[in-house]
């Protein structure tokens, strides 16, 4: 089978991104970037002058050999016909990101404030690009289906989650998995443990074969896709209650995905706490990561959370798997003794590995000087970095003074004070107290701004770990709106019947209980 | 998109197993860091 296309499209893909670097180059979209920025800064500037360009370069080169080449059965052939759909995912991320979601978040801004939120509608609904990326995914693979020659490039996008996750660990630091780890692996070991008990239990009570409850208790349990293909061969599920499985976790896990940032607008949840439920609640990788994204766009630290809890889920994994296997030797006298270990060796994750070793190799301090906290470093002198163009202005500790009387908490008030009398933030600890303050939303909006200015001027970030920032976005973006295009109505349709009914009534409860108690037990502070 | 439309790989993945998708992100992530350790 020759699977590249004899088509003119990545040749016109690649024309498209050219001319959008080219105007935005020369400066022809000037104005229509002065719309978008709606009164801030642009934010992304510096991607719009470059990354269209070098795609746009490779696509309309690649994209011309293949419209007048010949082509030949083999794995060029098979590899390289990637490249038209991956392409084609890369530039509605793109149109998505620089255009589209700016352009809503101008027309949602000049709506107003929704009632007493003291939010508009995109940010209570989570309109950003990553959300409107997946739904534009999901409405060209249901209304229009993807083109043929985009087919194959669409299968890339799992690649792209995995890899952006392994990238992933170069952002952790030793104190933040001390920190974060304890936490995640309490939550975790008990709403993993209470999940697989519960579908377990309910699947015994409606009477589904224990193969289907077993499939079904890891995937909703554990990590959706990945447990569920683990632990199939143990429980010895059939193709069609693994597919079923798969249908509830996908349709559980997109409406978390949506569901769940409006809910964290609303009860004003802090990005710790917002990283915690959605680490624990969702189920698939994928959809932590995109939910993460959905709640904070214009930041990481949500995602990372989150990924901590998700990484964490995906290591019981292996205890997960003896679990069942001793559940349903127990339960089946015909199964056939299958080698846990074997199964464990042959199933687990590598890329959760992968992520591992990014940590390893980044905690050495070859990414950034390993005393720096993740790659960020304080310092409030010349020397370390600081400008003294930073220093708070009269009308800042104006501001910040005029609200002194909304803080309740002594050591919130205590680090304001040695804000304003320095105009700049004296410490770690003033950082990190001032920085709950802001996730609190205790102040007003401007206060806020100028505290979110003052933590930027004394928190430095080492260059490596930016441009790992930058990797891990796009290759999510690239990932989660190829996602979309994966999200069939007949895909969901298969969460039909009795798999739904025990996946939705224990996907609730794990979601409202991990509610409840990230709320109790989480600080705001990160 | 189903299964059928592909002699290699599946429908979420143009790898033939997750293991192998999971090595080549490990390789992808692997030469990424060696680039920006070069680069920055």
């Amino acid at each position: 089978m020759v699977y590249t296309k004899k088509s003119p499209a990545l040749f016109i893909i690649g024309l498209i991104m050219l001319a959008i670097w080219y105007m935005a180059d020369s400066g022809m979209m000037a104005g229509y970037i002065e719309h978008l920025a709606n009164g801030k800064k642009y934010k992304y500037g510096s991607e719009l002058t470059s990354i269209p360009m070098y795609f746009g370069i490779v696509a309309a080169a690649i994209g011309a050999w293949q419209w007048f080449g010949s082509h030949k059965e083999g794995h060029w052939d098979y590899y390289s016909s990637t490249i038209a759909g991956g392409m084609f995912i890369l530039l509605i991320a793109m149109l998505v990101r620089w255009f589209v979601a700016p352009e809503i978040e101008v027309v949602s801004t000049a709506m107003g404030e929704v009632g007493q939120t003291g939010s508009h509608i995109h940010k209570l609904l989570g309109l950003n690009y990553v959300v409107i990326g997946i739904v534009t995914g999901m409405v060209i693979v249901n209304v229009f289906s993807i083109p043929e020659w985009a087919q194959n490039g669409v299968r890339l996008s799992r690649l792209g989650l995995k890899t952006g996750v392994i990238l992933l660990g170069t952002l952790y630091s030793a104190a933040e998995l001390k920190n974060l780890g304890g936490l995640s692996i309490v939550m975790i070991g008990f709403f993993v443990l209470g999940s697989v008990g519960m579908v377990l239990w309910i699947g015994g009570k409606r009477k589904i074969p224990n193969s289907m409850g077993g499939v079904l208790s890891a995937g909703m349990g554990v990590c959706g896709v990945s447990a569920t293909v683990a632990a199939a061969p143990v429980v010895q599920a059939k193709s069609v209650e693994i597919a079923y499985t798969i249908g509830t976790i996908l349709i559980w896990g997109v409406g978390c995905m949506f569901v769940f940032p409006i809910i964290g607008q609303l009860l004003g949840m802090s990005y710790v706490q917002f990283g915690a439920w959605a680490g624990t609640g969702i189920l698939n990788s994928a959809q932590v990561a995109g939910a993460a994204l959905a709640f904070q766009p214009d930041g990481i630290e949500t995602l990372k959370v989150a990924e901590i809890f998700n990484i964490t889920r995906v290591l019981v994994l292996p205890i997960i798997v003896l679990w069942l296997a001793v559940w349903y030797v127990k339960r089946e006298e015909s199964a056939t003794q299958v080698n846990v270990g074997q199964v464990i060796f042959a199933k687990f994750p590598v890329f959760v590995l992968g992520f591992i070793l990014m940590f390893a190799l980044s905690s050495t301090g070859i990414f950034a000087p390993a005393e720096h906290y993740k790659g960020k470093y304080f310092g409030n002198t010349a020397e370390s970095g600081f400008k003294d163009d930073k220093l708070l202005k009269d009308a800042d500790v104006a501001t910040l003074r005029s609200e002194f009387g909304k803080i309740e908490r002594t050591d919130r008030k205590d680090a304001l004070q040695r804000l304003v009398e320095n105009r700049k933030i004296m410490s770690p600890d003033d950082d990190d107290v001032l920085r709950g303050l802001v996730n609190s939303k205790a102040l007003s909006k401007d206060a806020n701004k100028i505290l979110k200015g003052a933590h930027k001027a004394v928190r430095h970030t080492a260059k490596k770990i930016k441009a790992f920032r930058n990797w891990i976005t796009w290759l999510f973006a690239f990932g989660l709106v190829g996602l979309g295009m994966q999200i069939t109505i007949g895909s969901m349709k298969q969460a039909g019947g009795q798999p739904a009914v025990i996946g939705g009534i224990v996907g609730f409860v794990k979601a409202a209980l991990s509610l409840v108690v990230v709320m109790m037990l989480i600080s705001e502070k990160i | 998109m189903s299964e059928n439309k592909f002699d290699r790989g599946s429908a979420l993945s143009i790898f033939g197993s997750d293991r192998k998708e999971d090595f080549m992100a490990l390789v992808f992530a692997l030469v990424i860091a060696f680039a920006v350790f070069l680069t920055y």
